[in-house]
């Protein structure tokens, strides 16, 4: 027999029939499923509140899934994948039974158990065994059946020794195991896993795996929501990528799972640029203060269209002055990207005037690769004049070191303020990067460039 | 309706299960076990019996078996309504990960202080018993009183329980009309005593019928001046008016249940 749950709430319940259909290979089927959550703002209206205004308090609606269909057949595992809110635990719930869609509806044919907590409704005060026989009944175990798997499941859980304690008692890791034990001896036609085989110590896990592959192979219907891509693609002959309560791509696991990990990757990129913009900001506005006019580098290389290398550079400033572009050049004044330790090299970069600057103060930063700064100067605090520059005058601005830098990569971040030493015509962050070739013969930041002699006979 | 019926008798187990937990939890950790239970009634016909047998001189003989006859069974329903009241909220993490009749929390509350109530009743035999008391005579209209009862307790209980999901302050009302419901009823006093045009608002009330039974089944049976069975017609009303009321709570909880995973 099949039934077919309608949106009606009322009826939604008695019309789940899980009993398993001859000739029926689908196990779950959803069908253009959608779920509108209210978000109140106060979350515990009040029954004076309620009568006063005879409505609840304003809520915001939240579609936490639209409009998603999939089926799955018997004898198949599904995963759901997914970054965080985009609906799989919602959609667990659904096909589990705990919530009701707002629209569409879900057909399920056979027993269906839900493991989306494991150990959910133990009670602290009793022991293990009595929590076996609560927790069975809640997943819909018979007592006889209970009693002729409690060896089993005792045995599984591993929890010989402290069935007969209060979990109370339990470690996390106990509690979990026994829960796992339970859950697994119910022994449904379909079931719903919600990232719980993250369960124990790598032995227990191992044995968690193979349980479900055990399942896997007696034909059962299995549904995973997990964050864990290497389960995915191992267990799964089907999988789901849902986002923002939608269904991207469904398919074979390698291609679904290949193309989430895509699409982490490009979110994790978008992120890091927006952190990078949001520092960048933060400095910007503490170093300039509120009164200059304030350009981010985005802006300023539209303004200019200057970008170098194809790439946005990150840069502040009023784009008075514009800094062309960054080299190295090594004694005999011929360009390097790599020099070695003890080398004398120079470090130039060009700058062009937009408008006329009195005394501007030239400088240069040098970070490592975590952003340590090395070091740091200017023409301000070097003391060294630098004169007024008019609209389209072209300079070069050179600093001559001898590379005293152990090794490794460095970049160098050029500027050009104003004289009020607060606020810039332009700043670029890693502008240029310098190679220092590694040679053995220190660690750390800086060479403090020891003397070191050794004393046969010290007192 | 009867699909529900079919569906909560397949979850009877379960029912059984949570009843035992609830049960179980209440008498951990305590030697004495259920017999801490018998502690408040008793405490409480203590109290009662100095106030009305020694400082304001009620007249009523035996007033600490005439008290305790009607209080247990109203115990009953104040411990049901009570307790029931938190059972869905205290029970969310059930209700979020696990899908089954939901109605059987608060009936696992009702089901536990049944038995918390037969036990007592069992206790207040063996007290009638050396006292000389027949409470045999009439004891086959016990158990039908007690199923009737039931009802009223399980309507109020699955009422309660949902209502309080959603407004979550009804807990401190549900203790105040309790308590009204408590001196509204016919239990620290007989019905005679209530006057004559207020009897019959009295009367509407099916506790003032079922404690009546109940006192004329344990206590009348020694003093027959007082009492008198209550009328067939009261009977009914009282029946009739717990039968509503035990609609009405399965309904409105039937119809909040699908809401309680979210709200809670």
């Amino acid at each position: 027999m099949r039934k077919i749950i309608k949106n009606n709430n009322e009826n939604y319940r008695e019309d789940r029939i899980k009993s398993r259909s001859a000739g029926n290979d689908i196990a779950v089927e959803v069908d253009s499923v959608s779920k509108r959550y209210r978000i109140y703002h106060e979350k515990i209206p009040s029954l004076k509140q309620t009568v006063l205004t005879l409505k609840r308090t304003t809520y915001e609606e939240f579609l936490a899934l639209d409009d998603v269909s999939f089926s799955v057949k018997h004898g198949e595992t599904c995963g759901i994948i997914g970054p965080n809110g985009s609906g799989k635990s919602t959609l667990l719930k659904l096909m589990a039974g705990i919530i009701c869609p707002t629209s569409g509806k879900i057909k399920i044919n056979g027993p269906l158990s839900a493991l989306l907590e494991l150990g959910a409704g133990f009670h602290p005060d009793l022991t293990g065994r009595e929590n076996i026989y609560i927790n069975a009944a809640i997943l819909g175990m018979k007592k006889r059946d209970v009693d002729k798997k409690l060896k089993d499941i005792i045995e599984f859980s591993e929890l010989e020794r402290f069935i007969d304690t209060p979990v109370k008692n339990y470690s996390s890791g106990m509690y979990m195991r026994l829960g796992f034990s339970i859950a697994i001896n119910v022994n449904p036609d379909i079931l719903l896993v919600d990232e719980v085989l993250a369960v124990g110590d790598q032995a227990f896990q191992a044995k968690c795996y193979r349980v479900i592959y055990d399942f896997m192979k007696s034909g059962k219907t299995i549904i995973i929501v997990s964050h864990d891509l290497e389960t995915v693609s191992a267990l799964c002959s089907n999988v789901i990528f849902l986002k923002n309560g939608k269904i991207v791509d469904m398919g074979k696991p390698l291609d679904i799972v290949s193309e989430y990990r895509a699409y982490i990757e490009e979110l994790e990129k978008k992120r890091m640029v927006e952190q990078q913009k949001a520092e960048r900001s933060k400095i910007f506005k503490t170093v300039i203060g509120d009164d200059r006019k304030v350009v981010d580098g985005e802006e300023i290389s539209k303004l200019s269209h200057l970008s170098i290398d194809g790439e946005t550079i990150n840069r502040f400033g009023s784009g008075d002055a514009e800094i062309m572009r960054v080299k190295m050049v090594d004694e005999n004044g011929k360009e390097i990207s790599y020099c070695k330790y003890g080398d004398s090299v120079e470090i130039i970069y060009e700058v062009l005037f937009k408008a006329e600057v009195e005394e501007p103060i030239f400088g240069i930063r040098i970070t490592d690769y975590r952003g340590n700064i090395i070091y740091g100067t200017n023409t301000r605090l070097k003391k060294v004049e630098t004169g007024t520059f008019n609209n389209g005058d072209k300079v070069s601005v050179s600093f001559s070191f001898k590379i005293n830098l152990i090794g490794g990569e460095y970049s160098v971040s050029p500027a050009v303020g104003y004289s009020d030493n607060r606020t810039y015509c332009d700043w670029v962050n890693d502008m240029f990067t310098i190679n220092v070739i590694h040679r053995n013969i220190a660690e750390g930041l800086a060479d403090l460039d020891p003397e070191i002699k050794i004393e046969k006979e010290f007192r | 309706m009867f699909g529900n019926i079919k569906k909560l008798f397949s979850y009877r187990e379960l029912l059984f299960s949570l009843t035992k937990k609830e049960l179980k939890v209440k008498y951990r950790g305590s030697v004495l076990g259920f017999f801490w239970s018998l502690l408040n009634p008793i405490l409480t016909m203590l109290v009662y019996s100095f106030v009305f047998s020694i400082v304001l001189k009620s007249g009523i003989e035996e007033f600490a078996i005439f008290l305790i006859c009607a209080l247990l069974p109203f115990n009953f329903l104040t411990n049901s309504v009570n307790y029931g009241a938190g059972s869905i909220i205290g029970n969310s993490n059930l209700i979020n990960k696990i899908y089954f009749p939901r109605e059987i929390i608060p009936l696992s509350v009702v089901f536990a202080n049944l038995i918390n109530f037969l036990l007592e009743l069992v206790a207040l035999f063996i007290v009638l018993a050396i006292m000389g008391y027949k409470f045999y005579i009439y004891l086959y209209i016990l158990p039908l009183i007690i199923f009737i009862e039931f009802f009223l307790v399980a309507g109020m209980t699955l009422l309660v329980s949902a209502l309080n999901v959603l407004f979550r302050d009804l807990q401190h009302l549900i203790t105040i009309i309790m308590m009204v419901w408590f001196f509204g009823t016919p239990v620290i006093y007989p019905l005679e005593m209530v006057p004559e045009k207020y009897q019959f608002i009295i009367k509407l009330n099916p506790m003032t019928i079922y404690t009546s039974y109940y006192r004329n089944i344990f206590y009348y049976i020694k003093f027959p001046g007082g009492g008198g069975f209550p009328s067939a017609a009261e009977t009914l009303t009282a029946v009739g008016i717990t039968l509503v009321v035990f609609f009405t709570g399965y309904f409105v909880f039937k119809k909040l249940e699908y809401r309680f995973a979210e709200e809670i």
